[in-house]
């Protein structure tokens, strides 16, 4: 019997058919798709036993207590550690991204030299003897200088103790509110003790241009007690921030022109009979009750007289109202500002309430260290005008856990002060813009490799103590800088009465009256110390600044936005932040500044069109995105960008808004301010 | 269509109020999930975030105007218009809990689910996933690695379900009736306001049951009827008015 066409035919699509019904192609078809996607080039999973380490974030001045989550002793995800009073288990998107940072592609890995623009890896004893050399020539001359960008740890104590023994002052915060506070509190109103605020038991809190649940202070916090709130939220600033999208109600203001509005509630307010005890007070009444009339007020802030009453009505109605003045994007405010801040808590009676505003004592446990408050006082801006006009010439410049060289106003200036410095030494995890520039970088390890600590983090409403304990050894050649200090202190013969910096720390825990093994375990302290303040007293004389009328070169107010997953002063986006940046902030290597409808045709502006922000201090370049989250004749614009160290996750991307930042200085305090820039859009 | 009625429907409760767009939540998941990091983000089309934070406008102008944010994870649906459409039976809904999986060996990267999502939660990897240098020390070893090709979504951390089912049975309870802190996906734990909040829609004892039935309460595109286990809720009626497509005069849920 032969084959015909018909059988062959037959043969094939029953074959076929019937091959449907064995497992063969099924399985063939499984092993396939298993087997196509297991490549040698994606990574395999590294297993091992799995753990958590309770540690303290250092990556912003927040201070959140975080678990990390280890596999075989790595550190794999971190979460919010749900007893920590600062975190309670939530987190902010840079400790979240925090992990991945110990291996983020801009870590510095090992000590580097300068060599005339170029880096060569040197030793840390290398490292140890320039310095001592350095150093021993300047010892008792003064002429070395500190930057510092940890708001809150106690190397702090260590490094000012090691720059006091070398007869020098100049130890310098970078600028934030926290140094803007202890300014106008401790230095102009006679206040003692860190300004913080007791969100958690207040049931009406009136954000003034602090933008708490987005950007300022123990942020983590911050949004805890609003998401647990007992009452209203009000945010007042010129931008819809985080804050704004949530709060009660958004009053609209003119940036900087906060303490303006601050002193339109003290009128209603005094007006109402409120009073306080501080010293002055009847002729500062008097200059707000001629000076910052409703009228008057209105026409500076932009905000309706009507609006201005209704809200002093409520915050004296309020059983527990609190006031927190600030800078919208954390830093640059006057203490025209904080004093207005403060007096409305001082006129509502809200000084140490419960929900108020409150004064927390500080406590150093190196004896041979500067009081930090005092030193918070110090002006970082000051010093680079001094430096620049050759007042101050220092031969050796120290940079911890900063990157002065982007996060100032005026960049320019900042760049070519810091030229003038011959030697600078930069102690830094990671290679930012500022470690780019100086002679030595000595890196610091990532916190989650090192012993570190925050004392009440600025903000807070309690005495706070939490300590970093090293999750991992250092994945580089990383040395922790108050180590390195000691060490270098220890060449160059000069006693700090410092055995090593784990004491300095359970030292302190010591004279906090905390546990150091429950510290070490992740456990905060949390104290209910308040400091009584006896001789406040309320400056009339800085009341004038406010009345200041805007320049008219620069017709359009700069509202600088910060939000952390772009990243901070000192930390430019994480990898893992890059994607939660949103369409409207970037455009491929563009990024976006924002005006309303009204603003962009006032100045013939399109959606997308290049700009250019012109001030008197600098420019840069941006698309114009049109967004009604903006108040009229304000552009605002993301801080974050702009990096021209860092990797590829950060680099290149739009333009540094900080370079654009205008100062000017306060008067009488001669204070720089630069939370009210004024800038020029032009098409570019 | 055929529907499975499950005992256990776990859902999320997204109170659009406390939301201020920080996008923790959105770090914390590439972090659990290993999703590998990328150098390009704001261009959405090319990113890969199984939750995703957008910014809702009310569309007025200044000064009415008002702003929201809304985290977009899979809305594990219980009618999903995804597995209905997948050849190969790589996604379903058919394990107790309601949550859709996503079984990644399966997958042949038709895109048949992303094209039926109504929600934009699903996405596919154009590019095989690169670690910077060292980072890959850091994946989770809860979740595998999903090479160029793959589908992919928000599991609701399934595999953290699966941990907290095998915890309860080895401390002798019932895996069925887990309590609202034995499971809790990456975005819910690190929500810093608690906009999130994470439990069993068909348990009375979890807050999620109540919240999901609030006056306020609403879920995307409710009336597709793909009836999601992801709700949302907020006082404000244009962000529920947001949340569907209502004719000019009707009224909107909760009004």
């Amino acid at each position: 019997m032969g084959l015909d066409r018909r059988g062959f035919i037959t043969f094939l699509v029953g074959g076929a058919a019937g091959t449907l019904f064995t497992p063969v192609p099924w399985k063939l078809l499984d092993d396939v798709s298993i087997w196509s996607q297991n490549w040698p080039w994606i990574p395999k999973l590294k297993y091992g036993a799995k753990g958590v380490t309770p540690t303290t974030c250092k990556l912003c001045p927040a201070g959140c207590g975080l678990d990390i989550n280890t596999v075989g002793k790595r550190p794999v995800t971190a979460e919010g550690n749900f007893s920590h009073p600062l975190s309670q288990g939530g987190i902010c998107p840079l400790g979240a991204a925090a992990v991945q940072l110990l291996y983020s592609p801009a870590r510095v890995k090992g000590p580097l030299k300068n060599n005339g623009g170029k880096f060569e890896s040197i030793s840390w004893d290398e490292a140890k003897k320039i310095l001592a050399e350095k150093l021993s020539t300047q010892k008792g001359s003064g002429n070395v200088a500190l930057i510092s960008g940890d708001e809150n740890g106690t190397a702090n104590e260590v490094l000012a103790a090691f720059l006091a023994a070398l007869g020098s002052s100049d130890y310098y915060f970078m600028p934030s509110d926290a140094t803007a506070y202890a300014t106008a509190w401790n230095k102009i109103m006679g206040g003692q003790g860190q300004i913080g605020f007791d969100l958690e038991n207040s049931d009406y809190v009136l954000m003034l241009g602090a933008d708490l649940l987005s950007s300022w202070g123990t942020v983590v916090r911050n949004q805890k007690a609003f998401g647990q709130k007992k009452g209203q939220y009000i945010y007042v600033g010129p931008v819809q921030t985080g804050s704004a999208s949530v709060a009660d109600k958004w009053v609209p203001v003119l940036p900087g022109k906060e303490s303006v509005f601050a002193l339109g509630l003290a009128y209603y307010i005094l007006k109402a009979g409120k009073t306080c005890s501080a010293k002055g007070f009847a002729e500062f009444k008097e200059y707000v009750l001629t000076n910052y009339t409703p009228s008057k007020v209105q026409a500076l802030t932009g905000v309706p007289a009507n609006d201005i009453k209704k809200i002093a009505a409520e915050l004296i109605a309020a059983r527990r109202p609190v006031v927190v003045s600030g800078s919208d994007f954390g830093q640059g405010s006057g203490s025209l500002d904080m004093v207005a801040g403060i007096f409305l808590n001082l006129l509502l009676g809200r000084l140490n309430q419960p929900g108020g505003l409150v004064a927390l004592p500080s406590v150093q446990a190196v004896d041979k260290a500067p009081d930090l408050n005092q030193l918070r006082q110090n002006s970082l801006i000051n010093f680079i005008s001094d430096v620049q006009k050759g007042a101050k010439r220092p031969d050796v410049l120290f940079i911890y856990e900063a990157n002065p060289l982007y996060a100032l106003p005026q960049g320019a200036q900042v760049a070519s002060v810091l030229d003038k410095i011959p030697f600078k030494v930069s102690f830094s995890t990671f290679l930012d813009e500022t470690a780019a520039k100086a002679d030595l970088v000595l890196p610091t390890p990532h916190f989650l490799e090192r012993l570190d600590d925050a004392y009440t983090p600025f903000g807070a409403g309690a005495v706070t103590y939490s300590v970093s304990t090293p999750v991992i050894k250092p994945v580089f050649d990383a040395k922790p800088t108050p180590d390195f200090i000691l060490e270098l202190a220890g060449a160059l013969g000069v006693d700090l009465g410092i055995s090593s910096f784990e004491d300095v720390l359970s030292a302190k825990a010591e004279k906090l009256g905390a546990d150091w093994e429950e510290l070490q375990g992740g456990q905060a302290y949390v104290g209910d110390k308040k400091v009584f303040q006896s001789a406040l007293a309320l400056p009339t004389q800085i009341l004038s600044g406010g009345l200041k009328m805007p320049s008219s070169e620069y017709p359009i107010y700069l509202a600088p936005v910060a939000r952390p997953y772009i990243g901070n002063t000192k930390l430019a986006t994480p990898p893992f932040g890059v994607v939660t940046i949103r369409e409207n902030e970037l455009k491929g290597k563009d990024f976006y500044v924002h005006l309303n409808k009204a603003t962009a045709k006032k100045l013939g502006l399109k959606q997308d069109k290049k700009v250019k922000l012109v001030s008197a201090a600098g420019q840069c370049k941006a698309l114009v995105n049109i967004t009604e989250t903006v108040m009229n004749d304000v552009v605002a614009a993301p801080l974050g960008f702009g990096h021209t160290a860092w990797d590829d996750f950060s680099k290149g991307k739009g333009d540094n808004v900080f370079n654009v930042l205008t100062v000017t200085q306060e008067k009488p305090t001669g204070l720089y301010v630069w939370n009210n820039s004024q800038v020029k859009v032009v098409k570019a | 269509m055929q529907v499975k009625e499950f005992k256990v429907k776990w859902g999320m409760v997204v109170d659009l109020d406390k939301c201020t767009g920080c996008g923790a939540c959105m770090v914390a998941c590439q972090a659990e999930n290993n999703i590998a990091p990328v150098t390009e983000g704001s261009n959405k089309l090319r990113t890969l975030t199984w939750m995703l934070v957008y910014e809702l406008s009310n569309g007025k102008d200044f000064p009415e105007h008002d702003i929201a944010y809304l985290p977009r994870p899979c809305m594990q649906c219980g009618k999903p218009s995804c597995s209905t459409v997948c050849p190969v039976v790589a996604t379903t809904k058919d394990e107790e809990g309601g949550i859709v999986s996503q079984i990644y060996p399966r997958c042949i990267g038709c895109r048949y689910c992303m094209a039926a999502c109504p929600y934009h939660a699903r996405y596919f990897n154009w590019f095989d996933p690169v670690w910077p240098e060292g980072m890959d020390k850091t994946l989770n070893i809860s979740t595998s690695v999903r090479p160029r090709g793959v589908v992919e979504k928000c599991t609701f951390c399934h595999h953290r379900f699966a941990a907290a089912k095998e915890k309860a049975r080895m401390e002798g309870r019932d895996p069925m009736h887990l309590e609202e802190e034995d499971y809790i996906p990456a975005c819910v734990e690190v929500c810093p306001t608690g906009a999130i909040v994470f439990g069993d829609l068909n348990n009375p004892e979890h807050k999620v049951a109540k919240l999901a039935k609030s006056r306020y309460a609403f879920r995307l595109l409710e009336r597709l009827g793909t009836d999601p286990q992801v709700y949302y809720m907020s006082k404000r009626e244009w962000v529920r008015r947001q949340g569907d497509n209502y004719l000019e005069n009707e009224k909107t849920k909760g009004e």
